[in-house]
């Protein structure tokens, strides 16, 4: 902190605003500066020859945790005793010393830097990831062949959202340009308001639709509505009081260094947290979207396919929508995963964190949430034309199968093998030339007459 | 009240009273109704005997100077042509006031007094008109919560405007929060302190869905975008205020200027009118909205099913002419699977095209089975008919909710309100099939049939209401009497609660339209666990169905919010 005397003559503040402010402070500062030991054991494990978005994403995405598991309430209420216990001590402190201290303003806005700077890369963070489309993709071929009734909430808000990238877009715009308007003290409030609103609504959203954001969207209201209790009374007697209002009249001093180091650190903190995020996303976007795994699948095999023939052992099972090992449809995606339609149940994969980071193999979005399917990611032997099949729900890490696959022109593949079951199973896929109304709709509007 | 300081009723410059004159012309041409059809409604509603859609329609109509018609350049601009052209007609009234001012030597200094009303014209506008739209919301009946059919269609097989509503209405509490916004930001706008918070709410909340509409095709752009617009006339004096005090840093002196009422008819006209709106539009529309939300939701066909005829199930055997047709997906003749819902509804789906309803399927329909949220926006070979159930013989009488020629709905919404629009020259016969149908709440405006709701049809009425043998005539009577009297009047189905004279009167006049028709027998078997069909389909061929109730587990569990009663 510097001396200045533009400041110095300031009101004194009270008793209870001193208090509350060094509860406040504490509390803030513990939430947004990390000192979880995790935070740092996760900063070095960082690859920075090959820094990820997702690395990046991780790093603004800071929360302290006592419990393990989900983010929980219980955290914060963990957080909110230290600070208690912490501001009684810092009280005692201060009168012991003669009670010297009668205003905290510069320590204010010094708290309110760091807040503004952790909430801006927060939302920046997520700001970007739908930006460029890619928290909630497109939806693939077997989300698009699925029930609606077989979606979880969460997994229905998701699919609803990568249905209008540009929408998503707009979405991902609000969010950064709340977050660059915190990096300048004078908007920063405006920032806060835009980002309160638009966080209130992802917090209801997230206990409407069961997400897993509610506790961490929850905790940036309150950062945000912390930054705006700074103009809230002159705000108030603005605009609802409908009196005089006085403005800010803090300024921050800095000596001669001091504004050079400043400008020195706000630029790498936004180079870092925006720039070099946005540039990394964008690419991101164009290269392998986190979601979908980035392994090509069997060429040109993509699309829904028809059973016409299924056999297990020796017998020929015929269509049924009952049968629960009957195949009803095939789905082989653009990567490298198939899915099985049949009435066989499914225990769901409820996963719902966001991880950017994750390998091509280890990304489930396709199959989270989602019921009436069985997805399996498969590796390709071209030469011996046989297809290594694994389960990608977790619940059902155990199945592996290997599968002969034909192609005997057309439109056709012939898959025979054994399943976990030992069972041999036979099954003749014939594509179907599906065209789906999401799709014929937006080409032809929903003015012209379609039959399907 | 009180006027403020003597700082405020300064003299306002040349340029703010040609801007004042313009915008005064703009937004009172933009908040009375412009369409004839509005005030028809209006004057003939029922004030004993109210249903929520009567309130909703004083509150939701289309506005604008619409007398050279609703064109620009040859094209509607999206629906937007109508606010250019009423600007344009504004800044020619708002010169020529200017003129006669100037010729007069009646030059005011300033029109604190006359903006001050105009800002009241707006605000109550758009108050009343964002309650409206809130109320269904807050009683969550705008995006009801998918049927079983609509359950059992594949994500692919929706049109986005589907999806964007069938993704709130699986929220109904979400949807409540949405109203609860909605509502309150109306509601603010009714006070003068409040005013600035309830325009950014409104903007804010609006905005979003402007752009939702878009991405969507949502069908209700002109609309939202007529709240955003509203709202940020509102806030035109508030955000350079804002800017003074955040961002330049300057001590801010609010100038607002109030009218006196000193005198006490004033103060008692003022109070009067302003109970009365808030009584109307927050409490009567509140209470008519909860009653069609346990009663009547106006998106969902209103009258039960048969009790035993509820759930999933599996099409075990299909007969067609007595002929075995074995399930495959590939089979164009045989249903796939059947749904029979909670309410007078059955649905099924056949491997073949059929021509689609791509509208929104919602709107102010009374009749159940015009109620056609379950088949708009969805293919997969998905259909569904409406059922008259005569529980004595144990026979449904079936009606396909797809219609080729399409009905008005929002007849009083107009233009500017998303409802019916007119394009020159349309006639009934000029339709093609498989049209969309016109607006929705939520709908796109699109030319509908200048008449009203009658397509060339059988003649035999049914009426409800009145006990009258149905007429024998032009096309066969398709529902026999016996049968007619057991299946009862249709109107009288839903809880009396809900009755209403609007219901009545669209009863009154409905006739039986051009629609595929089925005929069928049902028998069940255990509870309706198993059910048997047995009749004809609508292409008169016999059909024999077994079918087996089956439990789905969907993994979309149900709310604890639940619409209707059935």
């Amino acid at each position: 902190m510097t001396t200045d005397t533009i400041n110095s003559n300031k009101t004194a503040w009270k008793g209870y605003e001193k208090f509350a402010f060094r509860l406040l402070f504490i509390y803030f500062f513990l939430q947004a500066v990390p000192l979880d030991w995790k935070y740092y054991q996760q900063l070095f494990s960082i690859d920075w020859s090959h820094l990820s978005y997702g690395a990046i994403f991780d790093l603004a995405h800071y929360e302290p945790r006592w419990s393990s598991g989900p983010p929980a309430y219980s955290d914060w209420v963990i957080l909110l005793a230290i600070s208690l216990v912490g501001a009684f001590i810092w009280t005692a402190v201060d009168a012991r010393g003669g009670g010297r201290v009668s205003s905290y303003d510069n320590l204010y806005y010094w708290l309110r830097v760091i807040v503004r700077y952790r909430l801006a890369i927060g939302m920046i963070a997520y700001g970007f990831i739908k930006l460029f489309p890619l928290q909630s993709p497109y939806p693939s071929i077997s989300n698009l062949n699925t029930n609606y009734g077989d979606f979880t909430r969460w997994k229905l808000f998701s699919l609803s959202l990568g249905v209008v990238p540009s929408y998503e877009s707009f979405l991902g715009g609000v969010e950064i340009i709340g977050g660059l308007l915190l990096f300048y003290r004078r908007s920063a409030s405006v920032g806060a308001f835009i980002i309160a609103i638009f966080l209130g609504n992802v917090f209801m959203s997230n206990l409407a639709y069961g997400g897993g954001d509610d506790v961490y969207s929850l905790y940036l209201v309150s950062v945000a509505l912390f930054v705006l209790s700074y103009d809230a009374q002159r705000l108030i007697n603005l605009l609802l009081l409908q009196k005089p209002a006085a403005p800010n009249s803090y300024h921050p001093v800095f000596r001669a260094n001091g504004r050079y180091v400043r400008l020195a650190l706000k630029t790498a903190f936004i180079f870092f947290f925006v720039i070099l995020y946005g540039f990394k996303t964008g690419s991101g976007y164009e290269k392998d979207p986190y979601q979908f795994p980035v392994t090509k699948g069997l060429p040109g095999a993509a699309g829904i396919y028809n059973v016409s023939q299924f056999l297990v052992g020796k017998d020929t099972i015929a269509y049924s929508k009952t049968d629960s090992t009957r195949w009803q449809d095939v789905v082989f995606e653009k990567w490298a995963t198939l899915s099985i339609r049949s009435n066989r149940p499914v225990v769901l994969d409820s996963d719902n964190v966001e991880r950017p980071e994750l390998s091509s193999e280890e990304r489930t979005y396709e199959l989270e949430g989602s019921a009436g399917r069985h997805y399996y990611r498969y590796t390709v032997d071209t030469v011996d034309r046989m297809l290594t099949l694994q389960n990608k729900n977790p619940h059902y890490s155990d199945e592996k199968w290997v599968l002969h696959y034909d192609r005997p022109g057309g439109s056709r593949i012939i898959l025979s093998g054994v399943t976990t079951g030992k069972d041999s199973v036979y099954a003749v896929l014939d594509r179907v030339d599906k065209k789906y109304l999401l799709e014929e709709a937006r080409k032809k509007g929903r003015q012209g007459g379609i039959s399907l | 009240m009180s006027t403020t300081t003597a700082v405020t009723a300064t003299s306002w410059s040349n340029g703010q009273k040609i801007a004042f004159r313009i915008a005064f012309i703009f937004f009172i041409s933009l908040a009375i109704p412009n369409s004839v059809e509005w005030y028809d409604t209006v004057i003939h509603i029922d004030w004993t005997r109210l249903n929520y859609r009567d309130l909703y329609d004083i509150a939701r109509f289309g506005s604008g100077i619409n007398i050279f018609g609703d064109h620009l350049f040859g094209s509607t601009l999206l629906g937007y042509a109508n606010w250019i052209i009423t600007f344009f007609i504004s800044i020619a009234g708002g010169l020529i006031w200017t003129l006669i001012m100037r010729r007069r030597g009646t030059e005011r200094k300033e029109y604190n007094t006359l903006y001050y009303w105009l800002r009241v014209v707006v605000r109550y506008r758009a108050g009343i008109g964002i309650i409206g739209f809130g109320f269904t919301k807050l009683l969550p009946v705008q995006m009801p919560y998918p049927g079983l059919g609509l359950l059992n269609t594949n994500f692919g097989d929706m049109t986005a405007q589907k999806i964007f509503w069938l993704s709130v209405g699986i929220v109904p509490w979400y949807q409540v929060f949405a109203g609860v916004v909605e509502s309150v930001a109306g509601t603010l706008l009714f006070f003068r302190k409040t005013t600035t918070l309830g325009a950014i709410l409104l903007i804010g909340a609006l905005g979003d869905i402007v752009y939702v509409n878009f991405a969507y095709d949502g069908g209700v752009h002109v609309y939202s975008s007529y709240f955003v617009l509203l709202a940020a006339f509102l806030l035109v004096d508030d955000l350079p205020k804002v800017y003074n005090l955040l961002i330049r840093e300057r001590y801010t002196v609010p100038v607002n200027f109030y009218p006196s009422f000193s005198a006490l008819w004033l103060q008692v006209t003022r109070i009067g009118l302003k109970s009365l709106t808030i009584f109307l539009f927050l409490g009567v529309l509140f209470y008519l909205q909860l009653v069609n939300f346990l009663y009547d939701p106006y998106k969902q066909p209103a009258v039960a099913g048969v009790r035993t005829l509820r759930g999933n199930y599996a099409v075990t055997e299909f007969r067609l002419n007595n002929k075995v047709i074995p399930y495959s997906p590939l089979d164009s003749l045989g249903w796939h699977e059947v749904e029979f819902e909670n309410w007078s509804s059955l649905s099924f789906t056949v491997n073949k095209p059929t021509p689609l309803d791509l509208s929104n399927g919602g709107g102010d329909p009374q009749q159940d089975v015009n109620r056609t949220f379950e088949i708009t926006g969805v293919a997969g070979g998905r259909r569904v008919f409406h059922y008259y159930a005569d529980t004595v013989d144990k026979v449904l009488y079936l009606e396909d909710k797809y219609k080729a020629i399409p009905d008005r709905r929002n007849r009083a919404a107009g233009m500017g309100g998303d409802g019916y629009q007119a394009a020159a020259g349309d006639k009934a016969g000029g339709r093609r099939k498989g049209r969309r149908q016109g607006g929705d709440d939520n709908g796109t405006t699109k030319a509908g049939i200048s008449g009203g709701d009658t397509a060339q049809g059988p003649a035999a009425t049914y009426t409800s209401g009145v006990e009258k043998t149905p007429k024998e005539g032009k096309g066969k009577n398709w529902i026999p009497a016996t049968a007619l009297a057991h299946i009862g009047k249709e109107v009288d189905k839903i809880d009396p609660r809900a009755a209403s004279t609007r219901r009545d009167r669209e009863y009154a006049v409905a006739k039986w339209e051009k629609r595929n028709r089925m005929v069928l027998r049902y028998d069940t078997i255990d509870n309706g666990n198993r059910v048997i069909l047995s009749g004809v389909n609508e292409k008169n061929d016999s059909v024999y169905i077994v079918l087996d109730r089956i439990d789905k587990n969907f993994v979309l569990t149900e709310s604890s919010l639940q619409a209707g009663k059935y």
